[in-house]
């Protein structure tokens, strides 16, 4: 009976062994992986900034003015949920910002202003406010009405170019072009929030910042009043816009706004204190002059990635709108139009299984492809940003069908069957229903597919772009080096500068484009996240 | 023909106006075979199927169907789990196109046109008969845009707010929700959610409602609600109803169609007959549980 009685209160127990030990392999697994990947981004830090020249009290100066504030502030933000929000989303609108006025600087090198302000006046406006009306308005024809006004307003200010003579100055295009919808997207936000009275506030206080940023600010930063007005629009509107309703609501993490004063407080303090005790000062390759200066080859102080950078950004641009659209759209017919049966079944099969197995040919291969195709076969030039923009989106375009296949496919059919239902069309499905739903994987499959696309090398040699470039291409037919290729030409150097700092320095910012691209491409994800 | 968030053609919408896309012609539907099942005549007659066999690849889903269901009435539909009732349900407004394994043959009149004749447009067939699934499936929008989702297909965008909230009140969930329409439809409760589908459902009007157990999801007083909508609804529009529930489908029906294993239509009378005298055994045994 005592046996019973101990069955009835005694429950056993079930081994967890192997549960526990699966746990601890994986954790240590990943913590391999990210360890070696934090090793390895130390030491290309340490050749890129020059940190063996630092006297060690440089990196306590600094460590107690910028790092312990920073980590103080980050740990009290976790332990108070609120602060840390707002002090993370503050940061993040001025980096945000940053990137943007970046972007904006390069692409502008790139497309010409006077063109934009052409096409936007007459193209991009009208068409925008057309599709505003229709969605506030109920009015249906604004779908079909929008396309047309764009194309034909865009074409319009196309050949407008030629006649017209004189044009505005160029911060002045950039508060037209830019400023006014920057302000109207951030006021209609405030509309939303606070009423209308915020929402003008906003608007004007936007505009009234950009043309501040814009006349005064040349004297005190020495850049540029275009640049300026884009720092002011980019940077500054919105993050005051941002400060102003954390503080007018009374948010919990008002003390949050401080984040970016603790940060850029303690970073000048400790440019200020080490100036004052004169130590030795890390030599650091990335400077500002290397960003701006074309790739000097005798000698290294001078080098610069200008032209490889702007060469990066401008094919990487392309390749995303090339790969975005072919990719998505092909995705989509794969998945909701074409047949899974029958003849055609086993047609639609046997191209997915080629699309599957073109993801994994290696890259010089596509390089040959693009060689006999476009320059052999086309007879396009050597090496110019039209033949690379296409051969790396060749290249990607594979992963990103697959990666947007598989975000399709993820959404429910209840969904499906429930749009149907309503009596939708299977283009109305797919635009109401699909499409929102499965954006967020679309646009990781595509992050990561160009991510791999901005270090591609081989491929670009194969269809003779140049190793070095000294002055940044202006049009789609002019030839191109992008950053890797740049970096792997250093990398040949004989002098231990060139081989070690420059090209370290050539890594980091290389890293820093793909994260600022990633981080774009995130919040983008992250907003449709959050609408659907 | 112009529908919200549309920018090119339809490419299924080949055909013209969707409202004339089914002729009314009710002298068709009226050929007068006395036979017809559960008595319902062929004046009131809306859906009627014609030896309506179904198969989900090689297994039979339904087995020659006969029935005739009528105008402006409720019509239940009970039966063991998976003899075919939502197949039959998704028979009448084609959502069975959407599966490749299924294949249907005989006929399927509404308003007595064939809506697998080769010129019914499957689309604007759907938009004049409504459906409400098993399950819940609200879009992943807004609340009122999960409403709207119709209205905005069909272009009917007037006086939307007025239709979002009708649809609303009428499928009882007005008074949980007037005040987060913008949150999302997927936050509601499972039985918020259903009601919702109803309110997405009926707010563009359609001339028959298809409910697939509209109710197996909510508590009694919602139940309730949603058994008042459906005797509100069937004075102005068809309804069919799947339930599991007898005492629900003798409360609000007019008529009942019982279908048993295999796939068979066994009887369709009216709901007192078969509740209070049905004909076969087999229905008896049902419906008091002796088999099921
Ligand atoms: N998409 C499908 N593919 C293959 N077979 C299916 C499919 N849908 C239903 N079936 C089969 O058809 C038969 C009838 O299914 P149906 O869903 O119509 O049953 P039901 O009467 O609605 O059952 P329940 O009361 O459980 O909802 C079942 O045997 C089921 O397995
Ligand atoms: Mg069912």
């Amino acid at each position: 009976m005592a046996a019973e009685t101990q069955s009835d209160t005694d429950f056993g127990e079930v081994s967890q062994l192997k549960g526990i030990l699966f746990e601890y392999l994986s954790l240590g697994a990943s913590l391999l992986g990210i360890l070696s990947l934090a090793a390895l981004l130390v030491y290309v830090a340490v050749d890129a900034f020059g940190l063996e020249a630092a006297d060690p009290l440089w990196f306590l100066i600094y460590f107690v003015t910028l790092v312990v504030p920073t980590l103080g502030f980050v740990g009290y933000g976790v332990k108070n949920r609120a602060v840390g929000t707002v002090g993370g989303t503050s940061l993040l609108y001025l980096l945000g910002g940053l990137a943007a006025t970046l972007a904006l600087s390069i692409l502008f090198i790139i497309f010409d202003a006077q063109q934009w302000l052409l096409v936007y006046t007459v193209g991009v406006l009208p068409a925008a406010l057309v599709f505003i009306y229709g969605r506030m308005k109920e009015w249906q024809q604004a779908n079909l009405l929008t396309p047309i006004v764009f194309a034909v307003g865009s074409m319009l200010g196309v050949f407008l170019k030629g006649p017209l003579a004189t044009f505005p100055q160029k911060w002045i295009i950039y508060l037209w072009t830019l400023g006014v919808p920057v302000a109207a997207l951030l006021g209609s936000r405030a509309l939303n929030r606070d009423g209308r009275d915020a929402a003008v506030a906003t608007a004007v206080g936007t505009l009234a910042i950009a043309v501040a940023a814009a006349l005064a600010g040349p004297a005190l930063t020495g850049l540029n009043s275009d640049v300026t007005l884009l720092l002011g629009l980019f940077v500054g509107a919105p993050t005051l816009a941002y400060v102003a309703r954390v503080v007018r609501t009374g948010h919990d993490g008002v003390a949050g706004l401080l984040m970016p004063v603790v940060i850029f407080g303690g970073m000048l303090l400790g440019a200020f204190v080490v100036q004052q005790v004169a130590v030795a000062q890390p030599e650091s390759w990335v400077t500002w002059s290397y960003f701006t200066n074309p790739p000097s080859q005798l000698s290294a102080e001078e080098a610069g990635l200008f032209p490889a950078i702007v060469g990066s950004v401008f094919v990487i641009t392309n390749v995303a709108i090339m790969t975005l659209a072919l990719g998505v759209a092909t995705s989509i017919y794969l998945e909701e139009y074409a047949a899974s049966s029958g003849l055609l079944g086993k047609i639609t099969r046997l191209i997915q299984v080629n699309i599957s197995n073109l993801a994994g040919v290696p890259s010089v291969v596509y390089g040959l492809l693009g060689l006999a195709l476009f320059i052999n076969g086309l007879g396009l030039g050597l090496g110019i940003v039209l033949v690379a923009s296409i051969t790396l989106s060749l290249l990607i375009l594979p992963i990103v069908i697959i990666s947007s296949q598989e975000a399709i496919r993820s959404v429910p059919n209840e969904l499906r069957q429930a749009s149907y239902g309503m009596g939708a069309t299977r283009w109305q499905t797919i635009r109401n229903v699909v499409l929102p739903q499965s954006l967020p994987g679309i646009l990781t499959g595509t992050i990561l597919a160009l991510g791999r696309a901005i270090g591609e090398t081989a491929p670009l040699l194969m269809i003779g772009a140049a190793t070095t470039t000294f002055a940044p291409p202006t049009g789609y037919f002019d030839s191109v080096t992008v950053m890797p290729l740049q970096i792997y030409a250093w990398s040949s150097q004989p002098s231990d500068a060139f081989r070690y700092g420059v090209v370290a320095a050539g890594v980091v910012t290389l890293l820093i484009v793909l994260l600022t691209m990633n981080s774009v491409a995130i919040l983008v994800r992250n907003k449709y996240q959050n609408e659907s | 023909m112009s529908q919200e968030n549309m920018t090119t053609s339809d490419p299924e919408t080949t055909n013209t106006e969707s409202d004339q896309l089914i002729d009314t012609d009710p002298g068709r539907g009226g050929l007068d075979e006395s036979s017809g099942r559960g008595s319902v005549t062929s004046a009131n007659t809306v859906i009627e199927a014609r030896n309506v066999n179904v198969w989900y690849n090689d297994d039979q889903a339904l087995n020659d169907i006969d029935m005739r269901i009528p105008k402006k009435q409720v019509t239940a539909m009970i039966g063991p789990s998976g003899c075919g009732k939502s197949t039959f349900l998704r028979c009448i407004n084609r959502m069975n196109d959407l599966v490749d394994a299924a294949r249907i043959e005989g006929e399927l009149l509404f308003n007595g046109k064939n809506v697998y004749d080769s010129d019914v447009d499957p689309v604007a067939l759907r938009r004049r008969i409504g459906m409400v699934f098993q399950h819940p499936n609200p879009f992943p929008k807004s609340i009122y845009d999960n409403v709207a989702y119709g209205l905005r297909l069909q272009g009917k965008t007037d006086n939307m707010d007025q239709r979002v909230e009708d649809a609303l009140k009428s499928a009882a969930l007005w008074d949980e929700v007037k005040d987060r329409l913008d949150e999302s439809g997927t936050d509601l409760s499972g039985g918020q959610q259903q009601r919702l589908c109803i309110a997405r459902a009926i707010a563009p009007d359609p001339e028959v409602l298809l409910m697939d157990e509209p109710a197996s999801a909510l508590d009694p007083v919602a139940t309730s609600q949603v058994e008042d909508l459906i005797a509100d609804l069937a004075e102005e529009y068809t309804v069919v109803i799947v339930t599991h529930n007898m005492q629900q489908a003798a409360r609000i029906s007019d008529k009942t169609a019982v279908f048993l294993t295999g796939g068979e239509l066994v009887e369709f009378d009216d709901t007192q007959k078969i509740f209070e005298n049905p004909e076969s055994q087999r229905v008896e045994d049902y419906i008091t549980g002796k088999f099921g």
